[in-house]
């Protein structure tokens, strides 16, 4: 490969776009050509640059306030989603549920149309759970993403996470944090999943959140899953199981857990 | 609520104003809740996105319709070519030391857009260009470009070719 087939390529080889063939030969490219890898170089440092000094912006407060109340003030948005989301519960069980009535309530105040839109998405998946540790999983994952209740104890501190998690239950999970594989430790939570109470650990990876559950006992599933959209990968190592939720790519849940369990493994 | 955030930041880029974004992410919503049952749960936040974008040209369109004017492909390429191809003047900007976030404030609707997408939300190019409505090639060319606009790079000048259809 020279130059001219390799030079455009540059942009997408640095933005992980390329297929793993492509892929090799830009790195092949890079290795010997000057000019082009100094190209690369400065897509790197300048990708650097924008994260370090071009702000990136969160909702003001006020605004965050404002949609809040819009959502609540919708009218039209509430028959049809109580309906929706009650409809199938109602034939199922002759009466909806009391943890579904704040739906058809139309206590939504507290939800954010962005949130709404989950939160309908959250009860259909939610409704599915009792019969799938597949769809629990993701809904805890789903639940815990959209609220405020992301990570009960927030730390990047691994003997801080793991006595909080061991406090609370009958095993004491293996906690490490990730950040120099790239998922750095966010916090824990407990979580309950087929009944049981199970610890949380929140990694982080890019944009993505990773929950992974850990029990010293087998979650009753498949080994990888997709579900809506969000992966689900399982396995069972080191004596413990581990189940990865996440809306990154599948590639991605399972390196994570690789790294997990390498890590459970050396210690 | 991670999502409204990546809306608001989308929007504050593209209108390079806070009250004007604070407008258009609550358009946004106000959308969003209509179209709820158009929701393809796995991609909210592209989604979600999708119709900030939306609401962002159709606000531009009443508030700011020359910005949009100027952004259709000819004039795009014209004041790209004008602006920073040539040498000296990247040296100029240089020397002025502009702010980078500066810099990317000032560049084109259509090349900030795509550069926001990709290295403030790390979305994919698949997902840019459903987003943005554009194809993945056009996708990739803008953001080359966005790039080497930022650097004040001589490899513009490549890539200037390269896009308006000459081929080396």
């Amino acid at each position: 490969m020279n130059c001219d087939h390799a030079q455009p390529l540059i942009d997408a080889y640095a933005d992980g776009e390329l297929d793993a063939l492509r892929r090799l030969f830009v790195e092949k490219h890079l290795r010997t050509c000057a000019r082009c890898a100094e190209q690369h170089a400065e897509l790197l440092a300048l990708r650097r640059r924008l994260r370090a000094e071009a702000p990136y912006f969160a909702a003001p407060a006020a605004l965050t306030e404002r949609v809040r109340a819009m959502v609540a003030s919708t009218p039209a948005a509430r028959p049809a989603r109580a309906s929706r989301v009650t409809e199938p519960l109602r034939r199922l069980s002759g009466r909806v549920p009391p943890r579904w009535q704040w739906v058809s309530g139309g206590a939504l105040g507290g939800c954010a149309a962005t949130v709404l839109a989950f939160v309908v998405g959250t009860a259909v998946i939610d409704w599915q759970a009792s019969q799938n540790m597949v769809a629990q999983a993701v809904s805890r994952h789903v639940q815990a993403t959209l609220g405020d209740r992301l990570v009960a104890v927030v730390s990047s501190d691994q003997h801080t996470v793991k006595p909080w998690l061991s406090a609370r239950l009958d095993y004491s999970p293996p906690v490490h944090d990730l950040a120099s594989d790239g998922f750095p430790l966010l916090g824990g939570r407990l979580d309950t999943l087929g009944g049981r109470k199970v610890a949380t650990l929140v990694y982080g990876y890019r944009k993505h959140t990773i929950d992974v559950f850990v029990q010293p006992d087998a979650f009753d599933m498949p080994s990888s899953k997709e579900l809506r959209g969000f992966n689900v990968a399982h396995q069972r190592a080191a004596g413990w199981d581990w189940l990865a939720v996440s809306d990154a790519e599948p590639q991605v849940l399972d390196t994570c857990l690789a790294k997990l369990i390498h890590a459970a493994t050396a210690h | 609520m991670p999502h409204l955030s990546a809306g608001y930041n989308l929007a504050r880029w593209l209108a390079r104003d806070g009250h004007d974004a604070e407008d258009i992410v609550q358009d946004a919503c106000m959308r969003a809740l209509k179209y709820i049952d158009s929701l393809n749960r796995s991609e909210a936040r592209a989604w979600f996105l999708t119709i900030v974008r939306h609401a962002f040209y159709d606000w531009c369109e009443r508030n700011r319709p020359a910005e949009i004017a100027h952004d259709d492909g000819s004039a795009l390429e014209a004041a790209v070519d004008h602006n920073a191809i040539d040498p000296e003047q990247s040296a100029v900007r240089r020397a002025e030391s502009k702010v980078l976030a500066d810099a990317v404030a000032e560049l084109p609707l259509a090349f900030r857009e795509v550069l926001i997408l990709r290295e403030m939300e790390e979305l994919s190019y698949k997902e840019i260009a459903r987003i943005a409505d554009i194809p993945i090639g056009t996708v990739m060319s803008r953001l080359a470009r966005a790039r080497a606009l930022l650097q004040g790079s001589p490899r513009l000048r490549a890539i200037g070719e390269r896009t308006s259809g000459g081929d080396r």
